[in-house]
């Protein structure tokens, strides 16, 4: 597994911006983007800089290697890498759409998961639909890099029902980010 | 009078006579079955003893329900609402529930509070209101109380993290101190409390009336890699905590104002395997669960629910129970057991009773000196286990 490290990505992606722009041009693109960072997620652009990640057989986790992209109601499809809950696909929702009658969370935990068909890895984020009582269907408890309550981004088992108006938990959401 | 009035008087007499004879043996006997309209009462229980086991039900599901390890009968339950975290009074006076619940069930003005509950008549004696927490059940190091009992530690997560500080005496909420990056509590006696933080450090709180100083130690893990479980486990009488990562590396961390951290030892190379790492396909004994071990504090004994697998199979339930003598580094006993359970607890007397659910619907007591499962309590209850510790 490869360690997930901010601080080298964020050196590589500075080293390569200091070799190839000139001071004025980075001023120029710093402001842009300044104005222009609310838009992007900054966790996808900076992990895409890392280096080229090991996507063989022996570097797959166990999930990765028995991952599906045809049916997103069973728990072994590829983007519920490191989901907890019920799948809101089998609880009248979609893959980022909740249920009718629930209200999706503003915030999430994340997942890294591989796409078999591409064999790329995608950021996913994990939104819980909140409001109603727990839908109790195709319940899944997939784990892979899934860390403890000090890392919440990366763990599975709070209920990530935060700024919504109720937090009574629903079932649960894989929406994609993008690249990882 | 004819011979044949009199003869009929007789008869008649006798009749009568033996009906009430038979009406007197029929009230005697209502009498010793029923002697009188009953009452509706109500149980009183005993102070929690060491032989209890405090069991929540699993996800989604309220009260905690209280088994005598001996017997294996159901003594009581606590008044544990969803989500919430039980904590027992060191004197045994009071149970302490920490939790979360709606003005309209599921919806309305959330309130969060700590419910005080009498611990004999198990009647709610008071709420200290607080000003929230982290809604999230199955981890003993979100709601902690000191030795003295007098404090406890409420963990928030809204979703920056906090910890909310409650006078118990006064049943008030005194303040809440920001620990961004931390999570749960580790008792630190005399000094604050301490937490497990992301950045791989323990974060230590010394709380000082209305401040506090916040000291870590040097990083000593990998959050990301190779975790810790939140489930630590304190030994009060030692002042040491026991941690266990995913891989099974064990660490000891003698706990104060300054905390140590003691050698790490791998679970699979004291039991003489190699120690087992972060690799795909690499086949090994894992631990797992939610609640992954239980410690024996008398004895220094760890029981850890252990499965075979590949790493980032840390939920998985248990094949076997490990048992490791901290002192010697060295796994002593290696038990089978049923049903993958994820929650492992150990009274905290000489008789040392394991208990182990999570996995089917029995919850099951074993003998941890000798394996044999003593009972199995069909829907027991799924979720975290409590004991009450020795001070």
């Amino acid at each position: 597994m490869k360690r997930f490290n901010p601080d080298a990505m964020g050196e590589k992606l500075l080293r390569r911006l200091a070799g190839g722009t000139s001071r004025r041009g980075i001023l120029s693109r710093l402001g842009l983007a300044l104005v222009a960072a609310p838009v992007f997620p900054l966790l996808p652009v900076s992990r895409a800089e890392a280096a080229k990640p090991d996507r063989s057989p022996e570097a797959k986790t166990m999930f990765a290697r028995t991952a599906q992209t045809k049916d997103d109601t069973k728990c072994n499809y590829w983007r519920y890498c490191a989901i907890d809950g019920a799948l809101c696909t089998c609880c009248g929702g979609g893959i980022h759409t909740c249920p009718a009658g629930a209200e999706p969370s503003p915030v999430s935990w994340v997942g890294s998961c591989i796409n078999p068909d591409d064999g790329k890895a995608y950021m996913i984020a994990y939104r819980d639909c909140c409001g109603k009582p727990a839908c109790g269907q195709c319940g899944c408890d997939n784990t892979d890099r899934e860390t403890q309550l000090y890392l919440p981004q990366l763990n599975n088992n709070v209920i990530w029902c935060f700024g919504t108006s109720s937090m009574e938990y629903h079932c649960s959401t894989a929406m994609m980010i993008g690249a990882a | 009078m004819t011979l044949g009035r009199k003869l009929a008087r007789v008869l008649i007499g006798t009749a009568i006579a033996g009906s009430l004879a038979t009406m007197n043996a029929a009230v005697a006997l209502a009498e010793a079955v029923v002697p009188e309209a009953e009452e509706p009462g109500v149980m009183t229980m005993e102070a929690p003893k060491p032989s209890w086991f405090f069991v929540r039900g699993g996800w989604g599901s309220a009260g905690t329900s209280i088994f005598d390890a001996g017997t294996g009968k159901m003594i009581g339950m606590v008044a544990t609402s969803r989500d919430s975290d039980l904590g027992i009074d060191p004197s045994g006076k009071f149970y302490y529930v920490a939790e979360t619940m709606w003005s309209k069930v599921n919806r309305g003005t959330r309130q969060d509070l700590v419910s005080v509950y009498d611990s004999k008549t198990l009647k709610l004696l008071g709420e200290i209101p607080t000003p929230g927490r982290l809604i999230v059940g199955g981890f003993t190091t979100n709601f902690v109380l000191t030795d003295d009992g007098k404090t406890a530690y409420d963990y928030n997560f809204d979703p920056a993290s906090s910890v909310n500080i409650i006078d118990l005496t006064k049943r008030k909420f005194v303040r809440a101190i920001e620990l961004p990056g931390c999570a749960g509590m580790i008792p630190n006696p005399g000094v604050g409390f301490s937490s497990l933080c992301a950045d791989g450090t323990i974060a230590t709180v010394a709380i000082k009336g209305a401040t506090q100083d916040i000291t870590r130690t040097e990083p000593f893990f990998d959050a990301a890699a190779d975790p810790i479980w939140s489930n630590t486990v304190y030994d009060r009488k030692k002042k040491q905590v026991v941690m266990l990562s995913y891989t099974g590396v064990v660490r000891t961390a003698a706990v104060g104002a300054k905390v140590e951290v003691g050698a790490p030892f791998s679970i699979q190379e004291a039991g003489g395997m190699k120690a087992a790492d972060v690799k795909p396909l690499d086949i090994a004994w894992y631990p797992g669960g939610m609640q992954p071990m239980a410690l024996h504090r008398p004895t220094g004994m760890l029981w850890v629910l252990m499965h075979k697998g590949e790493y980032w199979s840390h939920k998985e339930g248990a094949e076997e129970i490990w048992g490791i003598d901290l002192a010697a580094k060295k796994v002593v006993k290696r038990y089978p057991v049923e049903d993958e359970p994820s929650n492992i607890q150990i009274t905290q007397d000489d008789a040392a009773m394991i208990m182990v659910n999570g996995g089917g619907k029995d919850a099951v007591i074993i003998d941890s000196k000798t394996g044999e499962v003593k009972h199995k309590i069909e829907n027991g209850g799924s979720g975290l286990i409590t004991v009450v510790e020795s001070m």
